[in-house]
């Protein structure tokens, strides 16, 4: 993206926002399987050199993210992909 | 501007919005996070709301001629000193906040920011999703960052471009009698004077400070 449209930030500008949902997980307090910051970490460094090795960073923060969130079933695959296809038509009306 | 929005950006979107509704954070902890990953400590804007909060004759000069009161706060427009952009946009004004009146700052076009005051411009505020959304949908954009007005209170929302730059000045908030204009100025945060947040007695974004004692400490 960054190429196709000559633009030179570092990253892409959904990142600070990333950060903060990171965040903000690592400090939710209640008891659901969210994932604990160890544990999030360790599996975003696994994931990242295995699994989603062929995407750049923090692309594949994201995806370890989501991946971490399903496996966990703190989200489930049917409604994020529901989600998705709700998100970007708001995004794009 | 980059207008296309990539599947990344939806995902991160979604997973958000997901957690937000099973109540493992809230809308307003997530924008205070991320502001938190861009802008630590008070900008000049903040304390010439401060300022504006506890002087009124300050305030009457702020809303009148803010060019001068941005001086009073050691930023002059005709000077930015790097965070302002090599255009000439010298028309500065600033919104106040009343308790029916809510104001918020968008650049649909690009994202035209009040730099020299405030420092850079947000992520989010750059981006489609904020930009061409705001206007259409103030109340649904503001709730996304946890921002529910009363129905009583009217929400304008104000256009900038190349000439013009705008700062919201928020009402001052409950349980600050008393305080000095560092207080004050301290929770009159980035998103506060974007109109995308309240000030809030105990939400700042200062650096954190709070460390746990070292394992090694130096004199051992």
């Amino acid at each position: 993206m960054a190429e196709k449209y000559g633009v030179q930030n570092p990253v892409p500008p959904w990142k600070t926002s990333l950060d903060g949902l990171c965040d903000a997980l690592d400090h939710a307090s209640c008891g659901t399987d969210v994932p604990t910051f160890k544990e999030r970490r360790d599996e975003e460094d696994v994931l990242s050199s295995t699994l989603y090795s062929s995407l750049p960073f923090p692309e594949n923060q994201l995806v370890s993210l989501a991946h971490s969130l399903l496996v966990r079933g703190v989200i489930d695959e049917a409604e994020l992909e529901q989600r998705l296809s709700t998100i970007r038509n708001r995004l794009q009306s | 501007m980059v207008d296309e929005i990539t599947d990344f950006e939806v995902l991160e979107v979604a997973l958000r919005e997901l957690c937000i509704e099973k109540g493992i954070f809230t809308a307003a902890e997530h924008r205070h996070f991320t502001e938190f990953a861009e802008q630590i400590g008070p900008t000049p804007a903040a304390h010439l709301v401060a300022r504006a909060w506890l002087e009124p004759a300050f305030k009457t000069l702020a809303l009148t001629e803010p060019m001068s009161a941005s001086k009073e706060v050691g930023v002059n427009w005709m000077e930015p000193t790097g965070f302002g952009t090599p255009s000439d946009f010298t028309a500065f004004q600033i919104l106040e906040d009343t308790p029916t009146l809510h104001n918020v700052i968008v650049c649909a076009l690009c994202s035209c920011y009040p730099r020299p005051i405030l420092g850079n411009s947000p992520e989010w505020y750059r981006t489609p999703n904020y930009r061409r959304r705001l206007v259409r949908w103030p109340r649904q954009v503001l709730a996304e960052f946890g921002l529910y007005l009363p129905d009583d209170v009217a929400v304008r929302v104000q256009d900038s471009n190349q000439k013009h730059r705008f700062m919201v000045m928020p009402t001052r908030p409950e349980g600050t009698d008393g305080w000095t204009e560092d207080q004050l100025a301290e929770i009159v945060t980035r998103d506060c004077l974007i109109g995308v947040a309240l000030p809030k007695v105990g939400v700042t974004t200062n650096v954190i400070t709070d460390t746990r004692p070292a394992v090694h400490p130096i004199a051992d």
